[in-house]
């Protein structure tokens, strides 16, 4: 196959579009030259646990895609080097590609290894470098920064602290994920792990009244329901959504620990149990006002 | 407070405070102030009481005590006079000033004592009341005494006498051969012996060794680990103590679930005042042995009450289970060892060191031993958690306890075991509930969710209901379960709205039976027990729904209309009135109609006549 190259390839970037591409071209007979700047081809899927659509495992799909593309007679890998020029037009090109020292000779190394261990700077893997520090305004800034300290910057209470910035914003904002990473020194797709994986973070602002339908069995059996439809009606949002105004945002639980009241609601740590349908208009102004009411006995004092 | 140097002073301050509390002349009006009650504004009442005895200077010989969960939570607000026992029932703020004269007066005030539901007699006093009578209250009985936000409440009770004997010298072999004895099964589901659960910890290889207990009460309809805890902190936290010593721990967790921030802050307030009497902490009893806890909230996630997922969102990781070779005795938290117990399992320690392995080993049947708290919820009259000895049938629980079926409909099944379990038709409510016979029967105990059914429950309705939970419940980490149970449920909701084939049936069988035989986790292997078990009891209602597009029950809407009868129907309007969609139409007097084709079939109607003229077909 090789013998009948009809051109040559530059493909840039060793990722795993450009190692794809790279597999394509070459098996349909061209001579691929793959450029990467960084030591080896990996890219960025290697950092991810499961792909979407399929949930499929990273590694599983690029591991061997990365032995292919190592081993292919018609793939060159150029690591560790940069485009510096780019002439001509499409059908000829040429580059001038700038490979870094690597301070070793390749000819001679073999790989063992004992030079990583005895080296005496520890230098991070080059996907665990930090990006840019994320300023949070003073206000902000002070808030995560005293719920952080709580928890002596400890990584194993990530949810602790991710529950406490929640209790304070009503859901998590990004940026503040962001300063939580660095500060913990833990991965922003670790903390983005978490907080999607745990039903009780939002990453969306909700509303002022938060209304939490118990969807339990006992709930269930006694026509939670059809006390869901009704808010969903009455608040034109489906659950999981805020109104435009912000004032409330539908939820569902799945048991709030007051089973024997079934149907219940929660509200702002108000619990309204024994609900029906014909409630649920009475029961939104009841909150509504109580916490008006509340409001201005605070303006008050 | 003073700290608790020996073993002897903790016998001595028990002593002390039961004789403070026994001078005392002074009239306690006990309260609940749990989740349930909550929901029934016991705040309001608190403060009715309040101000009532401020204002009528009573304060000398009149206390309130807001104690934890009674357990009949469906008549809340409860309120208790002690020491006469009098038991007033859903009691409103606006009721308070009447009980304050009648308690001053000696009186009794007759319209908020409970009613019989047969004989519809009145009775005063809340031990004589059938929904209590036929429990055995050894472990859920103090939540009524006490206020869990005071270490001397539980002290009164002779709170902590347990720790103090067992490290007045007992060995800790000693301790593990009285739990085993004991016959103490785990209470969140597994039932796994708790004595030899201990034993391996102790003997397994590396230091430090965890304790944990597991108040992630993730079952769906059950409460009673969350009431207990709140209700009762310190009595959970002394079995993890004793745990601890006999196990050789030095540091022991609490994990709950978020949803339940009375329990977060009660159990919370009360390791600070362990503390501070030296409870916990350095050299407890000055017996040289530390130990201290430390609560961890959860996030949502019904699989973290699985022991490895519970360990890794210990950690700060995303809490997904992992292989089953691992034991967790060996490598548990951190990879050490780790014994993990439910709340309830955890309660039932003190009472075994206190009373004896043979006193306990003779309440139950042969191979389960001692009382089990269940939540005795849905369509039944008497609602709440109920404790009961082990061995009783289902229909002493369901008819004697639970008082039957609200409006006279009929009783179809129970469901128990949460998402876990399986329904039990009428033909088994004889049944004896422990953890055998109720696996023979296709159920299983589980953490103690008992969920009572009527004729107007759909049973496919429920299965595709607990298919749905454990969907979205599922990690995703391995396959059978991910999509295994996604596809059953996709199965179930096209059944439920009428687009059932007759070949969905062994389809669901074989999906079941495979994601039982590959899943990884107990999630996983049990989730097709909810249709599995509806399947085998219940075939019929599944085959009406595929065949006749009908559902018996009149629960899926899909497959429903709502008519008026026009022999009950008096046109009083009222359904006219509320409909949202002006589907009803008819002139006051005279008899409604519905039109079929503007109902969205949202039940107002049905819930609001006050003739029960609207059907549902
Ligand atoms: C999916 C799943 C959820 C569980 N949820 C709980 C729970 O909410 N509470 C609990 O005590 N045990 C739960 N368990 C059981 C625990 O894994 C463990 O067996 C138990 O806490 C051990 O305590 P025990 O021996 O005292 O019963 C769950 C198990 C599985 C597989
Ligand atoms: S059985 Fe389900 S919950 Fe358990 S590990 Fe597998 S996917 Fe996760
Ligand atoms: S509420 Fe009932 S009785 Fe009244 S008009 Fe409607 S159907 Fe008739
Ligand atoms: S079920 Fe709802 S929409 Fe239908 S008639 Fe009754 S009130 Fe109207
Ligand atoms: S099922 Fe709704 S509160 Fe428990
Ligand atoms: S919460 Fe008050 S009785 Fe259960």
């Amino acid at each position: 196959m090789s013998n009948n190259k009809t051109g040559a390839v530059l493909v840039i970037g060793g990722g795993i579009g450009g190692i794809q591409a790279s597999l394509d071209l070459a098996e349909t007979g061209f001579k691929v030259y793959l450029l990467e700047k960084e030591p080896a081809i990996v890219g960025r899927m290697s950092q991810l646990d499961k792909t979407f659509p399929t949930n499929d495992c990273a590694m599983c799909t690029l591991s061997p895609k990365l032995v292919d593309a190592a081993g292919h007679p018609n793939i060159e890998l150029i690591t560790y080097a940069e485009l510096e020029k780019i002439k001509g037009e499409a059908g000829n090109f040429k580059v001038q590609i700038v490979k870094h020292p690597r301070f070793v000779d390749e000819e001679k190394c073999t790989g063992c290894g004992i030079c990583t261990n005895n080296c005496m700077v520890q230098n991070k893997a080059y996907f665990n470098r930090q990006p840019a520090m994320i300023e949070l305004a003073a206000e902000d800034a002070g808030k995560v920064n005293t719920i952080i300290n709580n928890y002596h910057s400890q990584p194993e209470f990530l949810l602790a602290i991710l529950q406490d910035i929640q209790s304070v914003y009503n859901y998590l904002p990004s940026d503040i994920l962001r300063v939580v990473s660095q500060q913990l020194n833990v991965p922003l797709s670790k903390v983005y792990g978490i907080a999607t994986y745990y039903t009780a973070f939002s990453l969306k602002p909700r509303g002022k009244y938060v209304i939490n339908v118990c969807m339990g069995t006992a709930c269930h059996v006694r026509g939670a329901g059809m006390i869901l439809d009704a808010l969903t009606r009455h608040l034109e949002i489906a659950p999981g959504e805020t109104t435009k105004d912000m004032m409330f945002s539908l939820e569902t639980v799945n048991c709030l620990g007051a089973c024997a009241l079934g149907p219940v609601i929660v509200s702002n740590d108000k619990y309204f149990g024994k609900m029906t349908v014909s409630r649920v208009e009475e029961t939104l102004e009841k909150l509504t006002v109580s916490a008006n009411r509340r409001d201005a006995e605070t303006l008050r004092r | 407070m003073n700290r608790i140097k020996s073993p002897e002073e903790m016998e001595s301050l028990i002593q002390q405070i039961i004789q403070e509390r026994g001078r005392s002349e002074k009239i306690q009006i006990t309260l609940c102030g749990g989740t349930g009650c909550h929901a029934y504004n016991c705040q309001m009442v608190i403060d009715a009481f309040e101000q009532g005895i401020e204002k009528g200077n009573l304060s000398e010989r009149v206390g309130i005590k807001v104690t934890g969960c009674h357990g009949f939570c469906e008549r809340g607000v409860l309120v208790v006079i002690k020491p006469s026992g009098v038991f007033y029932q859903q009691v409103k703020p606006e009721d308070v000033p009447e009980i304050l004269s009648a308690v001053i007066s000696g009186e009794i005030v007759e319209r908020l004592l409970y009613r019989d539901l047969n004989t519809k007699s009145k009775i005063t006093h809340e031990e004589d009341v059938p929904f209590y009578k036929k429990q055995t209250r050894f472990i859920f009985g103090h939540n009524g005494e006490i206020d869990p936000t005071r270490i001397e409440d539980y002290i009164a009770i002779k709170g902590y006498a347990a720790l103090g004997k067992v490290l007045s010298g007992m060995p800790p072999e000693q301790i593990i051969e009285e739990i085993k004895k004991s016959g103490l099964r785990g209470r969140g589901g597994g039932g796994f012996p708790t004595g030899i659960k201990w034993e391996t910890t102790r003997k397994a290889p590396g230091e430090p060794r965890y304790v944990i207990c597991n108040a992630d009460e993730g079952d769906p309809g059950a409460y009673m680990d969350g009431s207990l805890l709140e209700g009762n902190p310190h009595l959970v936290m002394e079995g993890m103590i004793i745990g601890a010593y006999a196990i050789g721990s030095s540091l022991g967790y609490v994990y709950v679930r978020n949803e339940y921030p009375l329990a977060v802050k009660n159990v919370e307030t009360a390791i600070e005042q362990a503390r501070g009497y030296g409870l916990l902490g350095r050299d407890i009893m000055g017996s040289g042995f530390d130990f201290d806890i430390k609560v961890v909230r959860g996030g949502g996630a019904f699989v973290c009450g699985e022991s490895t997922a519970l360990f890794a969102s210990i950690e700060g990781r995303i809490g997904e289970p992992r292989a089953k070779y691992i034991r967790s005795a060996e490598r548990g938290l951190w990879d050490k060892p780790t014994n993990l117990n439910n709340v309830e399992t955890w309660a039932n320690v003190p009472l075994i060191i206190n009373k004896g392995a043979d006193w306990y080993a003779k309440i139950g049947t042969e191979n389960s031993k001692g009382t089990k708290i269940f939540s005795l919820v849905g369509k039944i009259n008497n609602t709440g958690l109920v404790e009961v000895p082990m061995g009783i049938t289902l229909r002493e629980i369901v008819n004697d306890i639970g008082g039957g079926i609200p409006k006279k409909r009929r009783f179809k099944a129970v469901q128990t075991g949460g998402p876990s379990g399986g329904c039990i038709p009428e033909d088994f409510l004889d049944t004896p509930v422990d953890f055998d016979e109720l696996t023979k029967v296709g159920s299983m105990m589980g953490s103690g969710g008992m969920i009572v059914m009527d004729d107007h429950t759909c049973m496919v309705d429920i299965a595709r209901y607990f298919l749905e939970f454990l969907k979205n419940e599922s990690c995703g980490k391995c396959v059978p379960c991910r999509e295994g149970v996604w596809q059953m449920h996709n199965i179930l909701s096209e059944i439920c709205s009428g687009n059932g084939k007759e070949s969905d049936l062994d389809l669901l069988m074989e999906i079941g039976e495979t994601i039982t035989a590959a899943a990884l986790c107990g999630l996983g292997t049990t989730a097709p027990n909810p249709v599995m078990s509806t399947l085998r009891y219940f075939r019929d209602e599944y085959e009406s729904h595929i065949k006749d597009k009908r559902c018996p029950s009149g629960a899926c809407k899909e497959l429903v209309t709502f008519i008026i009868d026009v022999e009950k129907c008096n046109g009083c309007g009222v359904c006219k009135k509320n409909c949202p969609q002006g589907a009803i139409i008819g002139e006051k007097k005279e008899t409604h109609t519905l039109d079929g084709n503007k109902c969205t079939k949202c039940g107002i109607c049905f819930e609001d006549c006050p003739f029960g003229a609207v059907m549902v077909r």
